[in-house]
């Protein structure tokens, strides 16, 4: 089913869990190279800019390869107009793909990612334009198409994005067969959503584990996470309410069950919160925490108890004070959390990700008045216009 | 998991004593990206609310209150850190505590506020503009090198470009750039330079040698976009070969200081805007034959040269990992 070599993805996961013990002192760098040595992995993989520039230059290749071909076509028939000449170019695409990861032992190395997605794009827009007339266009077997194929593709090539896509196309293709199909759709397809959404996390979180679906660790988090997501939007007053305003073409209309969208609003950050401590869960922490801005923000929406500028000050403050009280609280390890920095490596040292976050976000702050004229050292030539950026 | 271990314990490929440090280690939950994203959220958000509490309630009594809070929190975070920090070092100095990042930046930020508001309203500066931008700028640089802090040292590189009338943040570069003037062609160029022979210099004297990085990557981005506009602002003169020598010049250079200190990044990035370079050269010179044909050897120009650089990419990748 793979198309990668299994015992090389079986090792890669050994070589990944003995590299923290190695980071963390566990065991000796020699011990380290003998295993590796034992249980190589064969695979072509770069580092991640390599990566990123192979992934950049595929798609220029590819790009100009279809053109090329499109043009050398162009004068000869109307083919190219057609959904078959997408397929076409996705199913060329497909095949370098094979080619390259099978011939090649490309794994992550950019040129795979590359030729993954643009297949998958063109199999997509293919799809779309076939199910699609004139300016009808039709979700159901689109969303039904998008999911076959998203889910042959992560489970041929154990791609994230793609687990991300599946999961999405599989809920849409739930919300249009229940809207389409069953007589009072529109009022109940919150809570269809919700019960699809939670009980496919549940069963991902539940069976991923599975030591068969090893392979496919990754692409369960990224499913836990979208099933997440998409539990807490279907609950959220501001999704349903824009929804059903769309669907009745009246805006401002209050929904029914209003109370339960709100506290469904409101709450379900902190249940997901206080699961994911509980149970020692990252993906239920970490998505809690960033639904929490989610619920304020929909709060906010509705109700300005407070002008923006207070807000975020008191924010600002009450997030510092949460911060520096979970620190002074585990300050010693306490139920097996910590706030050391753990001992892994990533890409984020690498580029000092952080520092450049810093001076993205912090480049406007207040500085200066804005209508200026700044002088340029002791020369004669005023350089404000309008990248003076304040 | 544990499965895994006995088996290379009995393989004898994991010692004893390798093997009872495992059985031993206990793995903690760490929530240390959580505590830094919440300190970062914090301070981004309590910054961006007193700068906007302080310019709406200019001309209140409020506002005075607003600017001792600022003043207050800014004199605060700097004893704070000037209290805890480790001695000076030319070398990279860690941060005694996790918080002690985030105070400075609150102190660094808050500081920019006071000396913004302080011109805006009592123009402290006169309409000596330059110098209202320049001396905070100082004092970021001076901050950033005396507590080791690679974000102040990014502001303070964005207030230096402020200063000269550009940006260097990828985000206003991209969108808000004007690069039809000959002014601003000039100054950023003037910049890259300038942030490069910075690179340099910190390298070559090692002093903050882990600085490089910041100076490299803005100086990088903002020369070689700038050359690239000069050829384009030129591009029906002869001048405008001038701009792509200077920008080759400056790749050879770039890709031997990249080479040698194995940044795979910058390697990266002079290919990319080489190969941008190249290709527009290539197509002016498709451009004059005015035939079909040269449209298909302009593809196949893309195509060949695309594949090219991908085996380049290849090869070179392995060279650096062997090495």
């Amino acid at each position: 089913m793979i198309a990668y070599n299994k015992t090389w993805l079986a090792n890669l996961r050994l070589q990944n869990a003995l590299e923290k013990d190695k980071l963390k002192g566990h065991i000796t760098n020699a011990e380290f190279k003998a295993v590796a040595d034992k249980y190589p992995v064969g695979f072509y993989t770069p580092g991640v800019f390599a990566r990123v520039g192979l992934f950049i230059l595929t798609c220029i290749v590819v790009g100009f390869a279809d053109g090329l071909l499109t043009l050398m076509f162009a004068s000869a028939s109307e083919l190219i107009e057609t959904p078959g000449w997408i397929f076409l170019l996705a199913i060329l695409s497909y095949i370098a793909l094979e080619v390259i990861v099978n011939s090649k032992h490309h794994f992550r190395s950019g040129v795979d990612d590359a030729l993954l997605f643009i297949s998958a794009l063109l199999f997509s827009v293919a799809c779309g334009m076939l199910f699609s007339h004139y300016n009808t266009v039709y979700y159901l077997p689109i969303s039904a198409a998008i999911f076959v194929l998203s889910l042959y593709f992560s489970i041929r090539f154990v791609n994230i994005l793609m687990g991300a896509v599946c999961c999405a196309a599989l809920l849409a293709f739930v919300y249009f067969t229940w809207t389409k199909f069953i007589p009072s759709g529109m009022a109940t397809i919150p809570f269809v959503i919700m019960l699809a959404s939670g009980g496919l996390y549940w069963l991902c979180r539940e069976y991923g584990k599975h030591k068969m679906l090893a392979d496919y660790q990754n692409c369960f988090i990224m499913a836990q996470i979208v099933f997440l997501l998409t539990l807490y939007a279907a609950g959220n007053y501001y999704i349903v309410q824009t929804l059903s305003n769309q669907i009745s073409g009246q805006p401002g209309r209050t929904i029914p069950f209003g109370a339960f969208f709100w506290l469904w609003t409101m709450v379900l950050p902190f249940v997901y919160i206080g699961f994911g401590i509980r149970k020692k869960d990252g993906i239920l922490l970490r998505t809690g925490l960033m639904l929490v801005a989610g619920a304020i923000i929909t709060f906010r929406y509705y109700y300005h108890v407070l002008p923006l500028d207070t807000a975020l000050s008191i924010g600002g403050v009450l997030v510092l004070g949460i911060a520096y009280a979970v620190m002074k609280y585990l300050k010693e390890p306490q139920f097996g959390f910590t706030y050391a920095e753990p001992v892994t490596e990533d890409m984020m040292d690498h580029l000092k990700v952080e520092s450049l976050i810093v001076a993205e976000t912090f480049a406007k702050a207040p500085i200066a008045p804005a209508e200026e004229r700044t002088r340029f050292g002791g020369g004669d030539f005023g350089g404000g216009g309008s990248s003076g950026g304040f | 998991m544990d499965h895994l271990y006995e088996n290379l314990h009995a393989d004898g490929l994991i010692s004893d004593e390798s093997f009872e440090k495992i059985k031993q280690k206990q793995d903690l939950f760490s929530v240390h990206w959580e505590i830094k994203t919440l300190l970062y959220l914090g301070v981004l958000l309590l910054t961006s609310g007193l700068g906007l509490l302080i310019y709406k309630n200019i001309d209140t009594i409020g506002h005075q209150a607003v600017l001792a809070l600022i003043a207050l929190i800014c004199i605060g975070c700097l004893a704070y850190c000037f209290k805890t920090c480790f001695p000076f070092s030319a070398d990279k100095v860690e941060a005694p505590n996790t918080a002690f990042d985030y105070v400075l930046l609150l102190g660094s930020i808050s500081f920019l506020t006071f000396v913004g508001y302080l011109q805006f309203e009592y123009k402290v500066f006169g309409t000596n503009y330059g110098l209202a931008i320049l001396i905070p700028m100082l004092v970021l640089f001076f901050l950033a090198y005396y507590f080791d802090h690679l974000g102040v040292l990014n502001i303070a590189i964005g207030n230096l470009a402020v200063w000269m009338g550009v940006s260097v943040t990828p985000k206003q570069l991209l969108l808000n750039s004007d690069f039809n003037s000959e002014t601003i062609i000039y100054t950023y160029l003037v910049l890259g330079i300038i942030l490069l022979t910075g690179a340099y210099l910190t390298q070559r004297l090692n002093f903050k040698k882990h600085f490089k990085f910041s100076y490299q990557h803005y100086g990088v981005h903002v020369a070689f976009i700038a050359l690239l506009a000069g050829y384009f602002f030129y591009y029906n003169s002869a001048f405008c070969f001038l701009w792509i020598l200077g920008l080759f010049s400056l790749a050879w250079f770039i890709y031997c200081d990249a080479f040698q200190n194995q940044s795979f990044y910058f390697l990266l990035l002079v290919i990319l805007y080489s190969y941008i370079a190249v290709s527009s050269l290539a197509v002016r010179v498709f451009m004059q034959v005015q035939d079909e044909g040269a449209l298909y050897l302009m593809l196949l120009y893309f195509i060949g040269s695309g594949i090219g650089l991908i085996l380049f990419l290849v090869k070179l990748n392995k060279k650096i990992k062997t090495s």
